[in-house]
């Protein structure tokens, strides 16, 4: 029966490698694009989609979350934080934050693990 | 083996679901947050000191305030944002990889005139 189990105990959420990926995604939709209300929409949408699908290539037995904020630069000020409910020795999180001229950008990724 | 004259069949008792009253359901989610957000946030204004503070300390609140409910087996995240009132454009969004039987999310939107909190919790069941 021990064949078939994954290493539990070599397990652990790999958050630089998240950390790369999200930030080529949101690279490659936002790079070099100006705040745009209409587009906004569809920008969040298409990195969170982008992001959870080069996550899941990564072929890990995780079950992810990613939540993504768009915000205009207008001086004013937003804070995030998250609470979780875990085994911290298999599950993580991972947060990006991107910026340019027009824009601020914070993605969060909650890994948590399945064993089997 | 046979001598008790006693056979009983072994069940198997460790599920792999939830039970329906235990699922993580969204609309009770929805409440508890709700009634969260309207008791801590009501007179609050946006203050940079302290709301970096709040917003830990409300996700804590929340976090702890599921943990009661009793969605046992349910490993969770909370996530709490909350930006101030200066009417700039922000949008969220989330997508989320998992088992759509067991696994939901609740999520609200709290405002008043110096600030806005959105709190999304997300539960997923632990097989």
């Amino acid at each position: 029966m021990e064949e078939f189990q994954p290493h539990n105990d070599e397990m652990i959420f790999n958050a630089e490698e998240a950390h790369n990926i999200v930030k080529e995604c949101i690279e490659s939709i936002l790079g070099k694009a100006d705040y745009s209300h209409d587009k906004v929409n569809q920008w969040t949408a298409t990195i969170v989609e982008q992001s959870l699908t080069h996550l899941v290539k990564l072929g890990k037995t995780y079950k992810y979350i990613v939540t993504c904020a768009v915000m205009q630069k207008s001086g004013a000020g937003l804070h995030t934080a998250s609470s979780c409910f875990w085994d911290t020795t298999t599950d993580g999180t991972c947060t990006v934050r991107w910026e340019n001229r027009t824009m601020n950008c914070i993605v969060n990724v909650f890994a948590v693990a399945i064993i089997l | 083996m046979g001598e008790l004259g006693l056979e009983s069949a072994a069940e198997n008792t460790y599920s792999l679901r939830p039970a329906g009253q235990r699922k993580f359901r969204s609309s009770a989610v929805k409440e508890c947050i709700h009634a969260i957000l309207k008791e801590e946030l009501a007179n609050v204004q946006y203050n940079p000191e302290e709301t970096p503070q709040l917003t830990k300390q409300l996700s804590e609140t929340i976090k702890d305030r599921l943990k009661e409910k009793g969605f046992d087996r349910y490993k969770m995240v909370v996530q709490v944002v909350i930006g101030e009132q200066r009417g700039e454009g922000v949008n969220m969004a989330a997508r989320c990889f998992w088992d759509a039987d067991t696994d939901s999310y609740a999520h609200d939107v709290f405002m008043n005139d110096s600030l806005f909190c959105v709190v999304a919790a997300f539960g997923c069941f632990y097989y």
